[in-house]
């Protein structure tokens, strides 16, 4: 008789090791590479990303709901996703408790074998987070349903009634706690009852109960409509499946439900129809296993994990979803410098460009490097298109920079709706009516923020600034905004640049970067001498070569009140020509060639249609 | 004996903290204030409930002392019953119910005081001039019930609600998140009680149709009533049917604003499920809107202006700034289904503004409506006011003299609506922050006059400080709503549409243009 125990304990031990090896490596990943404050962020991506508020008021709304509580708890949680390592965190003990309870499950219907499925929903989470999915409080949902699971396995008396009684104890408790997520305790349970403990009568017993407990609670106590008792926090309920934009990776939650109750049927039909003696089967396996060589054995499970854990982050990563995160992020706290370095991953998107050529006014780069970038009319304003969730959302910081306050201000309303009192839609809002002068306003949005956990202390600065003074007259933001704001209420955007070209350096470079971008070189060179207004000592880059191209075109000069081309522009214009000449008619071949050097001028772009090509 | 000690050492500390929570309770409770400053002005307190007329079966005027302080007292009191005293450490004076209602129910037609103590740390108490108000005798209808949506630009999350005006129960009647999404408008009742309900709904998956229920029973109409008024018999209801386009301003403060580039007047005949309408509230080159009934039935008012564009796809319309409602009526035969001669009681043309949502008093002496610079949609415009008309006398001199309510402010005051007993109305505002609409009720007396309005009382005075939805369409109610929730809920989702012909008459808006961009539709 073999005696695995000692043996065991080793092998718990070894388990153990490779759960917090692969748990801390969870954790470092979501912490250093998926960084849960984008998830937080959400740059109009996220939709269904919860709010927060502290008080009873927010509270009490949402508890009176199956599942209520772990709605709120989840919108608390996940507040702390703002945090980038406590969000990485929490994420990281939700896998690693799922993870917990999965395997206790499978270890009590002695499925052993089929341990390993523990790590199927952390491996899945991972995906889904690397896709910036996010389906916190479906999961949360699971999770206290296989919480449940576990206690009732552990609690559960042999006398039949007295197990009934703990069942119905452990509903009427899970349910309101758990919404429609309680249906998996009670499918678990009766599985469990039915396959493994041959207690028949019980499964149908269960799902009965589970249906009308279900019914019982969601519509009559609560007040839900069918629908939402049975699929409150499901991740087939209504709610998800009515809105697109929240079924993002909404497979993910899919298999994590439905994995543990697959598995446990599977198990228990094979222990019915295949193995009397499984058992037996287990401890034969147990000795089988612990001959071979348990440190191998131990390397060679790991590396498995990690491996897989590894290809299927490798296959979700999402270059682009993530760089327009990260830039949406930077370009949020205005940090410049990390913009242009994270939209350097990847610029074939719009709306990065978009922020690229803020980020680049805003280091003083626009009208010498905005070429370096692939560049198109509508990327400046992202007009021309459908205004979307996303495209509202990226144009709205746009439009506060110029002072177009009601555009931004519509926008903001729209997104409202859409992602709900996110934060940072609050206190855009906010500073679009201390801006406007709708104090009132303001301070509605202010009062809200201020119940955040993250973006209080910015509300109750300004709402102590708005009480001792009202004027906000030493708050520069507020004062260039209210200086930019168009005056003419039948302007438009161009009208209002054009105005306001004449003090404001940022409207000038826009309104030149739109001539450039359009090729309207004439417009361009009649704006010119707004650069002594501005206080430019030389003339940037971009300028010079359309100055240059302007001149070759219509055999103009231009006056540039005393100012100079330099002579690497004249130089570089002078090649450029000459290289586009020697091609002749082949201008594909040329600009081949002339890719590799000009693919960051303006030049380029003007016969080509191309920029942002030099590497 | 080990398992008892084991128990009974958290029992004991319960116990203790138990009696301490109690004995400092107590001892906030009662506090005798033998030293005082006093302080010539009254105290500041927000929201605003002082010198005013308060409805002697409204919730408690809960509020907030605008006074630095580390202590406040306030007594309450009138001419009888027991003088209400509340201690608080914070500026936060939250009024017992029991005691209010009391002291109210009591002392109706009386004016009550509040005494309002700060104290700071260093200094004594300090006593300020105290605030009176004037409990009236007559009684508020004891419900409203209005409707909940966001500042929003497009179509949204919305909801009715029901609000009991004697406490803060405040409950809904249907949400659009329990109808998926479906938006829900423009509800109203027959001569202040909720037996006979409409609401209109909208989605781009359902379509447009009109929940009427009547005595517990629901019906689904397969059009989309506008504004909708009850004739007082109950027989029949007349409705518009709006062309609704919104857009936006780029420079001025309301971003939003809105046009009915085609409006008509319809009536739904509750017996035969016929939808008619006259020639007379459905003129081609006209906008008809906003009807309401007076109280005998034998008049619908109505506001009305001319069409001033061709073009109805161009947005804003040519002259929309121009467009401006008269104030007109005409007069009804219900035995016969006849309509009058069309009176134009109120002329834009004199006013120099937009005249628009009357609503007449039940006891049909005072007509109540708003006026703007211009167009139909009031809650975006600062310059509406609520204005009132007495009707009576306008019977007896044959002239319609109306003169502004004082209970405006520099924001905008709309759609009101009248208590059963014709001394209370309670209207949309904006006056404290411009954006966001409450609910203020106002007393009116015997002259026409109103008293300063009162922001609809919360448990919590801070809030409306950081709630983020806007209350429109007030309307006060004797009863509540007895068919809502997930019953009513259920109805909309499910219950098959009653297929209704409409007259074709005109550039009727809601017969040819309902699917079209309806989104545009939902507004406050």
């Amino acid at each position: 008789m073999l005696n695995p125990f000692p043996k065991l304990s080793g092998q718990i031990l070894a388990r153990q090791i490779r759960n917090l090896l692969f748990f801390v490596l969870f954790f470092l990943y979501l912490w250093l590479s998926v960084d849960t404050r984008l998830v937080y962020h959400g740059g109009g991506m996220v939709p269904n990303f919860p709010v927060f508020f502290r008080g009873w008021e927010f509270f009490r709304q949402s508890i009176p709901y199956p599942g209520g509580l772990v709605q709120y708890s989840s919108a608390f949680l996940s507040q702390f996703f703002y945090i980038g390592w406590a969000g990485a965190l929490i994420v990281a003990l939700q896998a690693w408790l799922i993870c917990l309870c999965v395997d206790y499950f499978l270890k009590v219907i002695a499925a052993s074998r089929l341990r390993w499925l523990r790590f199927v929903p952390p491996v899945l989470l991972l995906i889904a987070y690397t896709r910036y999915a996010y389906h916190f409080v479906t999961t949360t949902a699971f999770l206290v349903s296989l919480l449940s699971v576990c206690l009732y396995l552990k609690a559960a008396p042999n006398n039949n009634l007295r197990r009934f009684i703990v069942f119905l104890i452990f509903s009427v408790v899970t349910y309101p706690i758990a919404g429609g997520a309680y249906l998996l305790f009670a499918l678990l349970c009766a599985i469990y009852e039915l396959l493994f403990t041959r207690r028949w009568q019980m499964a149908p017993l269960y799902l009965f109960s589970a249906v009308l407990i279900t019914y019982l609670t969601g519509v009559l106590l609560f007040g839900v409509s069918l629908a939402d008792a049975f699929g409150q926090l499901l991740p087939v309920s209504w709610q998800v499946m009515v809105y697109p934009e929240r079924r993002q990776m909404i497979l993910i939650p899919y298999v994590i439900y439905v994995l543990v109750p697959l598995t446990a049927l599977a198990a228990g039909l094979w222990r019915i129809l295949v193995s009397t003696n499984i058992e037996e089967k287990l401890l034969q396996l147990i000795s089988s296993e612990h001959t071979a060589a348990p440190v191998l054995r131990w390397f060679g499970h790991s590396s498995l994990l990690l491996v897989t854990a590894g290809a299927a982050i490798l296959f979700s990563y999402d270059i682009e979803q993530k760089t327009l995160l990260e830039v949406d992020y930077h370009t949020y706290r205005r940090n410049w410098p990390k913009v242009l370095e994270a939209a350097r991953r990847h610029t074939n998107s719009f709306y990065v460009v978009h922020q690229v050529n803020r980020a680049l006014y805003h280091t003083g780069r626009l009208a010498s490097e905005m070429f370096s970038f692939p560049q198109h009319p509508s990327t400046l304003f992202l007009t021309g298109r459908r205004a979307d969730r996303l495209l509202r959302w990226k144009r709205l910081d746009t439009c506060i920079d110029f002072g177009f306050l009601n555009r931004a201000e519509g926008d903001l309303a729209e997104l409202l709706e859409v992602l709900a009192e996110h934060p940072v839609i609050l206190k855009r809002l906010a500073l679009i009516n201390m801006a406007k002068g709708n104090l009132g306003a303001a301070r509605i949005y202010l009062g809200a923020l201020s119940k955040t956990l993250f973006y209080a202390d910015w509300a109750d600065y300004y709402l102590a600034l708005i009480q001792s003074d009202p004027e906000l007259s030493t708050d520069r933001r507020i004062q260039d905004l209210r200086r930019l704001k168009p005056k003419k209420d039948d302007a438009d955007i161009f009208s209002t640049l054009h105005e306001n070209s004449a003090n404001d350096r940022m409207a000038f470079e826009y309104l030149m970067a739109v001539h450039l971008l359009t090729k309207r070189l004439d417009i361009f060179v009649a704006n010119l001498d707004r650069l002594d207004d501005l206080g430019y000592s030389q003339i940037p880059r971009h300028y010079e070569e359309a100055i240059l191209l302007y001149s070759a075109i219509t055999k103009k000069k231009v006056d540039l009140h005393g100012r100079e081309i330099s002579q690497q522009s004249r130089q570089s214009f002078k090649t450029f020509f000459q290289t586009l000449e020697s091609y002749g008619e082949n201008k594909q071949a040329a600009f081949n060639e002339l890719a590799k050097d000009y693919g960051d001028s303006f030049l380029l772009y003007y016969f080509y249609n191309r920029s942002g090509m030099k590497k | 004996m080990t398992k008892i000690y084991k128990y009974l050492a958290p029992a004991l500390a319960l116990v203790v903290l138990s009696t301490a929570t109690l004995i400092y309770a107590l001892r906030d409770s009662k506090i005798e204030i033998t030293q005082w400053r006093s302080i010539a002005r009254p105290v500041n307190i927000r929201p605003d409930y002082s010198g005013t007329v308060i409805p002697p079966n409204i919730a408690p005027l809960n509020f907030l002392v605008q006074e630095a302080g580390s202590q406040y007292y306030v007594k309450i009191y009138s001419q009888r019953g027991k003088t209400i005293e509340i201690f608080s450490r914070s500026p936060k004076i939250i009024i017992p119910q029991g005691a209010w209602y009391k002291l109210l129910n009591i002392n109706r037609g009386e004016q009550l005081h509040f005494d309002v103590f700060v104290k700071t740390e260093d200094e004594p108490w300090n006593r300020f001039a105290p605030i009176t108000n004037q409990i009236a005798n007559e009684p508020i209808d004891p419900f409203l019930v209005y409707r909940r949506i966001r500042p929003v630009y497009s179509t949204g999350e919305t909801s009715i609600h029901q609000r009991n005006l004697q406490n803060y129960n405040d409950t809904p009647v249907l949400t659009s998140k329990s109808v998926r999404g479906v938006c829900i408008n423009c509800h109203t009742f027959c001569n202040n009680r909720t037996d006979k309900m409409f609401f209109g709904t909208r989605s781009k998956r359902q379509g447009s149709f009109t929940v009427f229920v009547q005595d517990g029973r629901m019906f689904k109409l397969q059009t989309k009533f506008g504004y909708t008024s009850w004739h007082p018999s109950g027989k029949l209801a007349v409705y518009s049917v709006n062309k609704v386009r919104q857009f936006f301003h780029f420079a001025r403060s309301e971003v939003r604003d809105v046009v009915d580039l085609d409006s008509a007047l319809l009536y739904y005949a509750v017996d035969s499920k016929s939808i008619k309408t006259s020639p007379k509230f459905s003129a081609k080159d006209r906008l008809e809107t906003f009807p309401t009934w007076s109280p005998d039935g034998r008049y619908l008012y109505f506001c009305s202006a001319p069409m001033l564009w061709t073009d109805q796809n161009k947005l804003p319309p040519d002259l929309y700034r121009q467009v401006k409602y008269d104030l007109q009526r005409i007069s009804y035969d219900l035995d016969r289904d006849q309509w009058g001669q069309l009176e134009t009681l109120l002329s834009a043309q004199d006013t120099d503004l937009s005249i628009l949502q009357p609503k007449i008093s039940p006891d049909g002496r005072w007509l109540v409506f708003c006026m703007c610079d211009y167009s139909c949609w009031a809650s975006y415009q600062a310059s509406s006011d609520l204005y009132i008309m007495d009707l009576k006398a306008a019977h007896e001199t044959g002239r319609y003299d109306y003169r502004r309510l004082d209970c405006n402010s520099d924001q905008s005051e709309t759609w009101t609506s009248w208590s059963s007993n014709s001394h209370w109305i309670a209207f949309s505002s904006k006056k404290e922050n411009g954006l966001f609409t409450r609910t203020y009720l106002s007393y009116i007396d015997n002259d026409g006059n109103t008293c300063k309005p009162i922001l609809l009382p919360q448990k919590d005075p801070e809030f409306f400080d950081s709630h983020l939805w806007t209350h429109g369409v007030p309307e006060l109610v004797t009863e509540p709503v007895k068919v809502k929730g997930e019953k009513l809920a259920r109805f909309v989702r499910s219950a098959p549409k009653i297929p209704v012909d409409l007259p074709i008459t005109m550039a009727t808006p809601g017969a040819k243009d309902a699917p079209v961009d309806t989104r545009w539709q939902e507004r406050e």
